[in-house]
């Protein structure tokens, strides 16, 4: 049974590992040679167009998603061969949904929690859902949430267990200040705790606010890596287009 | 600019805009052309052919008096057709929708257009069709050759008038269900009912009853010369159930869906995490899960009951022997399939790629799905059974291995199909509506099609073995029965279980 608490291993190996990855869907190529890694203890914001491949690279990291080509390893699991390896040291929040619509937010905790075997976690739930404000909703079927409400949620599920890597895919979109707030909390700790962090989004300046390196993807590719602080809105623009 | 109020021309022209659109998104264009043809030709086959068996002076005496017991209870069986209108209606919240609600929310589509709409989309429903296509077959059966074409006019006619009066009822239900304490006064009211039927058949005077009702008139003239006025009058119900219906409608239409805004602000207190005597305890946990899915969708709940109790209200109306009721449970199952069942998946929504995140065997998840889409169709099924039993009594033993063999049988077939429809054809919808469909109108179309053809054909196998004198031999019938089925849930389960098709049903189901 895992203990909430325990520090994440830190190893000197990277926390995440992606070399030329190409994802395909039929004819299509949604990504197409992304070279990544991130590191334990850092966050790294994935940035990019609609389209550029954000997403499909985060599925794949969270073991839903296959790997078309290429060798993509997460916290030491091979996510071509050890699907479930990769879900049980990942917490991931999707960018879209990510909820089952007739269950309750203690719900879904609940199932989150015994299949990754924690002890104790009840306390720590409440604690989370208390810091995203949904504590008064924790046992409301989650179909009539609004949209923040959902993203609300989507975090605290990625972060419930205290994962080895943190996959956040547009966690901040319709989250009011207070919620924007709480996801930097959940950034932080888990940093300082020793996991790697990936968050996807569109908005730069909080991207740069939560990690300190930054990777650009366009059409499927990586066009750049550099620290957090380099990324002007200029060099980002010229990056995009 | 249009005005509030629109005009029926308005309205039917809508509807064949929101047609069009939907035709137009239509996956596999000549499949759906060749489903439509199949069920026109089976509307003609049962229309026509039974009517070439010589059955008059056939020798049998069992044949005549289950002829003579047929034609007895037709006019029950119009009366059948009615009241499954009525419960379709009123399961699906007023009727189907051409468009889903978020879907239509942008555009300035108008009540009675709505309601156009799920009168268009009313056959789509395999009761439906399998009551119209008994109602051909019995009336051709029974009819002399030279009046069949005016009796079959006389059914089709009555089947618009029972469908447009059905939705007018239904509308008018969905209407007091939105209002204050109206959940409460529908479901005492449809009670009431209930017991009422049971009463009246408990005190013996349940045939007379719908002997006595117009239905039984209006059978019978099917066959006379006096046909034309049947139909002229039938005509004339349907077109004011139409026009009539746009009322309710246009009120149902008009208020907040409490129960399901009830539903979706539910509270669910936490409950411990189960400790079941054998099994896992993951796969208890998402066993709760996927029933709370089910359980908690008003759509789902309505129409898992509608479907448990009206086949067997059928059966007790029309007095269905038992040769009849073996169809049943393969028919209700397969509608109890079309509740969620072909698009299994579709039970998580959006929430299906954090479902898949988990670190949960693959095989768990697909071994406790199938079980959830079981539970239903046992359920439905096992209804209609109970209530045929307490209209029959205890069959003899052979008809008693049948229907158990028969149901067994057709339970496996249909999870079968619909867990291989589920994975290899997967739909985002949103089942938060009960007007909501899990798949696109015509793919349902093809699928109950598919799924009342195949139970239909077992079950008549199973009757055929029930005449004989052998109770083991619907037992060993259904030995290669269940095998194949078995070996078909396999085939789809090992489909499932590889990540690449299991990501592609994942990311559809979720829209992502």
């Amino acid at each position: 049974m895992r203990r909430l608490g325990d520090t994440c291993p830190v190893t000197q190996a990277p926390a995440v590992v992606v070399r030329d990855l190409h994802v395909r869907f039929g004819d299509v190529e949604a990504v197409s040679g992304v070279d990544l890694t991130a590191d334990s203890g850092q966050a790294t914001a994935l940035l990019g167009r609609n389209g550029a491949g954000k997403s499909t690279t985060m599925k794949v990291l969270a073991g839903v998603v296959p790997p078309t080509a290429g060798e993509v390893t997460v916290g030491g699991h091979d996510a071509a061969t050890d699907a479930l390896g990769v879900k049980r040291v990942v917490g991931y929040c999707p960018d879209v949904g990510g909820l089952v619509p007739r269950a309750t937010p203690w719900e879904h905790l609940q199932l989150s929690a015994r299949l990754r075997r924690m002890d104790e976690w009840e306390e720590r739930g409440r604690d989370m859902l208390e810091r995203f404000e949904l504590g008064d909703v924790a046992h409301r079927v989650v179909g009539g949430f609004s949209h923040g409400m959902s993203r609300r949620l989507s975090v605290v599920l990625a972060a419930l267990h205290e994962p080895t890597v943190l996959l956040l895919d547009e966690p901040f979109d319709g989250v009011d200040p207070l919620g924007v707030e709480a996801t930097l909390e959940v950034v932080a700790d888990a940093r300082a705790r020793g996991a790697c962090v990936l968050l996807s989004t569109h908005l730069r300046d909080l991207a740069l606010e939560a990690c300190g390196t930054a990777v650009v993807l366009r059409g499927g590719n990586r066009v750049a890596a550099m620290q957090a602080g380099e990324l002007t809105g200029e060099a980002y623009r010229a990056l995009l287009d | 600019m249009r005005s509030s109020t629109d005009s029926w021309a308005d309205a039917l022209r809508d509807t064949g805009h929101l047609v069009a659109f939907r035709a137009r998104t239509v996956r596999r264009r000549g499949a759906s052309l060749v489903g439509l043809v199949v069920v026109l030709g089976l509307t003609a086959v049962f229309a026509v052919a039974p009517n070439g068996f010589e059955l008059s002076g056939s020798g049998s005496a069992a044949l005549d008096r289950a002829v003579a017991a047929l034609e007895d209870n037709l006019g029950g069986a119009f009366l059948g057709l009615l009241l499954l209108a009525i419960s379709s209606s009123m399961g699906s919240g007023g009727g189907r929708e051409l468009l889903s609600r978020s879907e239509v929310a942008i555009h300035p589509v108008s009540p009675v257009t709505e309601h156009l709409g799920a009168l268009l989309l009313a056959p789509l429903n395999l009761a439906w069709l399998v009551q119209m296509w008994g109602l051909l077959t019995v009336t051709s059966l029974v009819t002399a050759s030279d009046r069949l074409l005016g009796a079959q006019l006389v059914v089709l006619a009555w089947v618009l008038a029972a469908t447009s009066l059905g939705q007018a009822v239904g509308w008018a239900a969905e209407g007091v269900r939105r209002t204050p304490h109206g959940v409460v006064v529908v479901r005492v009211v449809s009670g009431v009912v209930v017991v009422l039927l049971a009463g009246l058949h408990l005190a013996g005077v349940l045939g007379p009853v719908v002997r006595s009702l117009p239905t039984t008139w209006l059978a019978e003239s099917a066959q006379t010369s006096s046909w034309p006025v049947a139909v002229l009058v039938l005509l004339a119900l349907a077109a004011v159930g139409v026009v009539v219906g746009a009322r309710p409608a246009a009120w149902a239409l008009g208020l907040p869906p409490r129960e399901e805004l009830r539903v979706q602000s539910g509270v669910h207190e936490a409950r411990h995490a189960p400790e079941p005597r054998w099994g896992s305890p993951d796969r208890a946990l998402l066993h709760r899960l996927d029933r709370g899915s089910v359980w908690r969708s008003v759509g789902m709940r309505r129409g898992l009951m509608v479907l448990g109790i009206g086949p067997g209200l059928v059966a007790l109306v029309a007095g269905l022997q038992w040769s009849s009721v073996m169809l049943l449970p393969g028919l209700t199952a397969s509608g109890a399939a079309l509740l969620f069942g072909v698009n299994a998946w579709c039970l998580d929504g959006k929430g299906m790629v954090w479902r898949e995140t988990l670190p949960v065997s693959a095989a768990d998840v697909f071994g406790v799905r199938t079980l959830v889409v079981a539970e239903c169709l046992a359920m439905v099924s096992g209804v209609t059974i109970v209530l045929a039993l307490l209209r029959n009594g205890m069959p003899p033993l052979v008809v008693g291995a049948a229907v158990l063999s028969c149901w067994a049988v057709v339970l496996v077939q249909v999870l079968a199909i619909v867990m291989t429809w589920s994975v290899r054809s997967p739909y985002a919808v949103d089942l938060s509506s009960p007007r909501a469909t899990p798949a696109p109108h015509a793919s349902m179309a093809a699928y109950a099609g598919k799924l009342s053809l195949v139970t239909t054909l077992t079950g008549m196998v199973f009757t055929t073995i029930s005449t004989g004198p052998w109770a083991w031999l619907p037992p060993a019938m259904a030995v290669p029965f269940l095998t194949y089925s078995v070996w078909k849930l396999r085939r789809a389960r090992r489909r499932w279980l590889a990540p690449a098709e299991r990501a592609r049903v994942v990311l559809t189901v979720a829209a992502v």
